[in-house]
């Protein structure tokens, strides 16, 4: 009984001194790293759009990221490779110079990150993001708490406030698991405090050299009958040379 | 006492802190089910190559009476059935080598036009261009290619290469238009650096002007090489980053014996607002001027033929101005507001004369015609034709339902206050099929801009199969 108790209080003093020793920040730049490899890459992300807990659309997305040296946050590129009408079309973010093309017309325009692209989710959505970079994040305490798969994971509960103005949510709330550091759970924020999104980590494999997550899971609070589910495919290393961010580059993208 | 306190304080937290995990699972409700279940597998990347659609479009205007300048014949149609295969591919034929196409095959009938004719078949061969690149980056295009220029969407100054590519569209939205227009036969040289790129274009003289073309006279199936390559024309144009998100875009333009210059800047402020602007100038005559001029030279208008308003062959160096700004909502409604300035363009001297001269002459066989004319060169040539006009256009994705999206628009003459305004709905039926309409309406008094066109409004019903 005295062992039993000993170990238990052990165990306490254990999760205590790892919460000490792992900022906020830390916890956060460490989950970053599992969402998101640090070579350059391309994935295919496959948007599956629920309205009424019914599958609708389906948009699928080649997307090519890698970090800025200078910022350490990401550069995207994105290519429209379904549904049909919008096949072609692409988006480049570097930085806050976030641009459109569209192939059909062969006009450049540059957009906001507020503008909704795809379907339910807005292009920040599906951009390869450091959140560590972008928000500054302060522990609110240790919860359990079930992912999609209904499984408890014991995580960090974390609040995450827009550190500069390139953030496209305010204010985020963040669950990290401990020891694994696995994104779970994140709840998106209005500058008014408006719940915005409810998004899932799920589908956590072995890709480009770690486990990560393989599927995001999207609900709008706004209106909760419509969903997105974001699947990251084929996530390849790719050699990305730097001129690809210039707007120019966007009608010379070829499909790979 | 104490003791029972902080037990009571303990299991108040542990409740608490139970309640927000409970609560934090029951978002898991809100997961759509299915979501294991296997999906679809996705479409090759390489379909990103190309977009083919088939569409059918059936159009009814209403036209107005007792113009105040008499609209010289034929008058425009007050129905219009339209079906067309709209495709654009693009082939790799080598590691850096490519070969695109864009054309758009039309079947049409119209009130104004008997069955069977030739124009009931109108063939809109855009583009069809080979691109190599020689050096990493460095890129080298011939063939037809619509190049174009300008941050702006309701009026592009820079975008040099719009004059007479657009031919006969079923909206009259600007950023539609873009879409369905006619490529130059040019060379075009690209290199793409880090910081910037540069480009330079070279469009040779193929053929004389040609009349403006109507709705009744267009060409069936040939190229109309005559509307785009009627210049040798050349340009060079190139942005440099300046800083991190700010890089200006200066451009050189030389067609004949005219010099234009022009320049885009854009800037992001925040999450929901995006600046931009466009100039061009250059030594121009006026547009009256170079109207009569174009159809003088044509044969459209007599040669000798006396100017019904007051000409002034000089050039001046002339302005041309597209400013505005992007707002996204945040229920992701976009508006973009701008003001539009064409220094070559109709001064409110001009519309007097424009109404005063035409109204006096209604009777008149030669100068009605004359006085529609600027206007429709100025149509052609995809300039405004008043001097100050103001633009407001919105965009509404998932509008009311989801998968409607609602676009409108309107332009405002700022002298008279008459707009040409439409309203777009589009219902995505499936990634397959989109049903559409728009419903445009040139709004004003007969003595103004817009109110005096001969087109009171239209309506559009569309169906578009992708493939």
């Amino acid at each position: 009984m005295r062992i039993t108790r000993i170990a238990a209080l052990l165990a306490l003093v254990f999760v205590a001194t790892s919460a000490e020793a792992q900022t906020a920040q830390e916890i956060i730049a460490a989950s970053d790293q599992v969402r998101n490899p640090s070579q350059p890459f391309r994935s295919t992300d496959t948007l599956t759009e629920y309205i009424g807990g019914k599958p609708r659309d389906q948009d699928v997305l080649a997307v090519y990221s890698k970090i800025d040296p200078a910022t350490q946050q990401y550069r995207n590129l994105i290519r429209y490779v379904a549904p049909p009408r919008d096949q072609g079309k692409m988006v480049l973010l570097d930085g806050k110079s976030l641009w459109f093309y569209d192939p059909n017309s062969k006009a450049s325009v540059r957009i906001s990150p507020q503008q909704r692209l795809i379907g339910q989710a807005s292009i920040a959505d599906v951009l390869t993001v450091n959140f560590a970079i972008d928000y500054t994040g302060k522990l609110l305490g240790d919860e359990t708490i079930q992912d999609p798969q209904h499984q408890n994971r014991q995580c960090w509960h974390l609040d995450m406030k827009a550190a500069n103005e390139q953030t496209s949510y305010n204010r985020v709330e963040y669950w990290v698991e401990h020891g694994t550091n696995y994104p779970i759970k994140a709840k998106f924020y209005s500058d008014s405090g408006r719940l915005l999104k409810i998004l899932y980590y799920d589908g956590f494999e072995q890709r480009l050299g770690r486990v990560r997550p393989s599927k995001a899971i999207i609900v709008d609070a706004v209106d909760t009958s419509l969903a997105t589910i974001v699947t990251f495919g084929d996530v390849t290393p790719q050699e990305i040379p730097e001129a690809w961010f210039q707007r120019d580059y966007l009608p010379r993208l070829q499909a790979q | 006492m104490i003791a029972r306190r902080c037990a009571l304080a303990m299991v108040g937290i542990a409740l608490g802190s139970a309640a927000a995990v409970a609560d934090e699972n029951n978002d898991l409700h809100l997961i759509p089910q299915g979501i294991n279940e296997p999906q679809a597998p996705a479409p090759a990347a390489t379909e990103a190559n190309q977009r083919i659609y088939l569409e059918d479009a059936a159009v009814v205007s209403s036209l107005r009476s007792g113009l105040l300048v008499p609209f010289p014949p034929p008058a425009p149609p007050d129905w219009q059935e339209r079906l067309f295969l709209d495709a654009r591919k693009q082939w790799r034929l080598g590691d850096r080598l490519n070969f695109t196409i864009s054309d758009r095959f039309n079947l049409r009938a119209e009130s104004d036009l008997p069955i069977p004719n030739h124009e009931n078949v109108i063939n809109e061969f855009r583009e069809g261009y080979l691109s190599w690149q020689p050096l990493d980056r460095t890129y080298l295009d011939l063939g037809r290619i619509n190049l174009k220029s300008g941050v702006a969407l309701g009026f592009n100054p820079t975008d040099f290469f719009k004059t007479r590519a657009v031919v006969e569209p079923l909206s009259v939205d600007p950023t539609v238009l873009r879409e369905d227009r006619l490529g130059t036969l040019m060379v075009e040289g690209q290199h793409i650096w880090e910081g910037g790129a540069i480009t330079i274009a070279f469009a040779p003289k193929l053929y004389d002007p040609t009349a403006i073309y109507n709705n009744t006279n267009l060409l069936s199936v040939d190229p109309s090489l005559d509307r785009t390559n009627a210049n040798d024309r050349f340009l060079i144009k190139g942005n440099v980053a300046v800083s991190d998100d700010f890089a200006p875009e200066f451009l050189l333009y030389r067609q004949g014996n005219q010099t234009s210059l022009g320049t885009n800047v854009t800037e992001s402020l925040g999450q929901s607002v995006v600046v931009y602007g466009e100039w061009a100038g250059g030594d121009r005559s006026s547009l009256i001027d170079q109207a009569l001029r174009y159809g003088r030279l044509s044969g459209s208008l007599p040669a000798s033929a006396p100017s019904a308003l007051p000409e002034d062959p000089h050039r001046h160096f002339q302005n041309q101005l597209s400013v505005g700004a992007s707002y996204t909502t945040q229920s992701r409604i976009t508006f973009n507001l701008e003001y539009h300035f064409d220094q070559a363009a109709f001064s409110r001297r001009d519309w007097n004369n424009w109404f005063r001269i035409g109204s006096a002459n209604a009777g008149s066989p030669g100068i009605p015609g004359e006085l529609w004319y600027i206007r429709s060169y100025a149509l052609d040539q995809q300039e405004p034709i008043s001097e100050h006009s103001l633009f407001l256009r919105a965009d509404w994705v998932d509008s009311f339902v989801p998968k409607l999206e609602l676009i409108g628009f309107i332009d405002t003459d700022l002298y008279d206050g008459s707009s040409l305004a439409q309203v777009e709905a589009d219902y995505y039926l499936s990634n397959s099929w989109t049903v559409g309409g728009l419903v445009v309406a040139d709004i004003g008094r007969k003595h103004s801009d817009f109110g005096s066109l001969p087109q009171a409004a239209s309506v559009l019903l569309k169906l578009v199969r992708y493939f």
